[in-house]
């Protein structure tokens, strides 16, 4: 009898959550579109070379407090989800160049998703991009209707 | 398939009456009065005469193919393939990417599959709700049981009538021994919203795998998880409480196929790569010379020079020209 070896694959993974999973958003406008809310998606599509959660290895890049904040997964620690994922924060005043050089150097430079490098400078500079003041001011909203009674009280909680 | 059978194993017959619209004493009435041929209602002096009855497009008729109690409401499903569903259903909640896949918060959850010593529970140590609350906050399970708090929803439909009144997610399952940890812990538990117990001897693929999904989010008990080995032995020594179950064997032992091609054995037996590692291009590929500088250096040596003293952004030297006076303007003109 051969050697039993780990036998979750990432592979065997994919072709078990790629229908549905928690993080899927399907939509049958433009053809089916697929999407991921994985945290750990740079592109937010649904495909196996983007699934942050069936990777052994993924780059998450988000907005946080402070500004942008890196996630890497430790392949290591696979199955201790405490453990499982390193993340950095770059504080607002990091020019965003430098937070580019830092994502490739802490990543794709190490050997770590170099295939991801282009997509976490794009997530990176959309983050900011986003995060950049206009100078408008204060952009109007649109009132948004609560509904139900928890709702209303949460909204008063929160103004008071 | 396993699963979709078993749901269907806690179903209670149900039809309607047996007589529904047949209460009357209705005739057809023929051909020749001009009217269709369906069963019409006897006798006069009430508006109920006269108008038709039976037939399902009929008002007060009997439905289409009325329900039956006899309908096949149950499942038979080999055993072979309920074990086998069963203990992939438990291979699976040990996967930490199938858990996430499932929806459930594991990301505080310091270890996948999670156990907790049994000696938490031990002579009923465990017996009120809220010592059971603290003890799922304790092992990072607190996550996955306030979702299902907050997921508490109002069930849409005629559901909310017949005791499936809200919906909600599924929180953690708590597997445990009965005979090692005692069944006050079941009673501990049962008031937690989303969290279910299970007996390690009667696991349950309707628990371990709700609407079908693998990767439920199980917290063992270190005896629960002991009594695993006896219960469901392994792939060569057979279960001491099923007869005849060996745990199903791998049909590939390696399945990972990235590690597979790289492996030495088969990259010894390939042939070498034609060509080295460098690959002459076939086609020259022409380069923007205004974006790629060794190009343009190679088009115009004097590019170097040029930045390196910043020509491109000089300052012209010399003074402002001065505007010219009114006596050359006026000298101009009279011509």
């Amino acid at each position: 009898m051969p050697i039993q070896q780990e036998n979750l694959s990432e592979d065997l993974i994919w072709e078990v959550v790629r229908h549905r999973n928690a993080y899927l958003v399907k939509r049958s406008q433009a053809g089916g579109v697929q999407f991921s809310r994985d945290p750990l998606n740079l592109v937010n599509k649904h495909s196996r070379k983007h699934a942050g959660f069936v990777n052994a290895k993924a780059i998450g890049i988000n907005a946080d407090s402070n500004t942008i904040a890196m996630t890497t997964k430790t392949a290591s620690n696979a199955n201790k989800p405490a453990k499982s994922t390193h993340s950095s924060s770059f504080s607002a005043s990091t020019p965003s160049r430098k937070i580019y050089k830092n994502v490739v150097s802490s990543t794709a430079k190490k050997g770590y998703r170099s295939d991801l490098r282009a997509e976490a400078v794009a997530r990176a500079s959309a983050v900011k991009q986003s995060q950049r003041e206009t100078g408008k001011g204060p952009q109007k909203t649109r009132e948004l209707k609560l509904r139900g009674a928890k709702a209303r009280k949460a909204a008063e909680a929160g103004d008071a | 398939m396993v699963h979709t059978g078993m749901a269907k194993n806690k179903r209670q017959p149900y039809s309607v009456s047996e007589k529904a619209g047949h209460q009357t004493s209705a005739e057809s009435w023929g051909t020749g009065r001009a009217v269709a041929r369906i069963p019409r209602v006897s006798g006069g002096g009430t508006h109920r005469a006269g108008q038709a009855a039976f037939g399902n497009m009929c008002r007060s008729g009997r439905m289409f193919a009325p329900t039956k109690i006899w309908r096949k409401w149950h499942q038979k499903i080999n055993l072979g393939q309920k074990r086998f569903a069963t203990a992939s259903a438990i291979a699976a909640s040990s996967s930490a990417a199938l858990l996430l896949a499932r929806g459930h918060h594991i990301s505080t959850v310091p270890e996948v599959p999670l156990v907790i010593s049994s000696t938490a529970f031990e002579a009923g140590a465990l017996r009120k709700t809220s010592a059971a609350v603290k003890i799922l906050h304790a092992v990072g399970a607190g996550p996955d049981v306030e979702k299902v708090k907050n997921s508490r929803k109002l069930r849409a439909g005629k559901g909310k009538l017949r005791g499936r009144r809200h919906r909600q997610r599924r929180g953690p399952l708590v597997v445990y021994d009965p005979a090692k940890d005692g069944k006050e812990m079941a009673l501990a538990f049962r008031n937690i919203a989303g969290v279910e117990t299970c007996s390690v001897y009667a696991l349950n693929l309707l628990q371990l795998a709700p609407g079908g999904h693998l990767g439920r989010f199980v917290v063992w008990t270190s005896s629960a998880f002991a009594a695993l080995d006896d219960v469901y032995g392994s792939t060569t020594e057979p279960s001491e409480l099923k007869r005849d179950f060996l745990i199903p064997s791998n049909l590939v032992s390696q399945p990972d196929i990235t590690k597979l091609i790289n492996s030495s054995e088969v990259q010894s037996v390939l042939r070498p790569v034609r060509g080295g590692a460098i690959t002459k291009r076939g086609t020259v590929q022409k380069k923007n010379p205004l974006r790629n500088k060794q190009v343009l250096l190679r088009l115009n040596p004097y590019a170097a020079v040029y930045a390196k003293e910043g020509l491109g952004h000089a300052k012209v030297k010399g003074e402002k020209p001065v505007p010219l006076d009114e006596v050359f303007e006026a000298a101009l003109m009279e011509n």
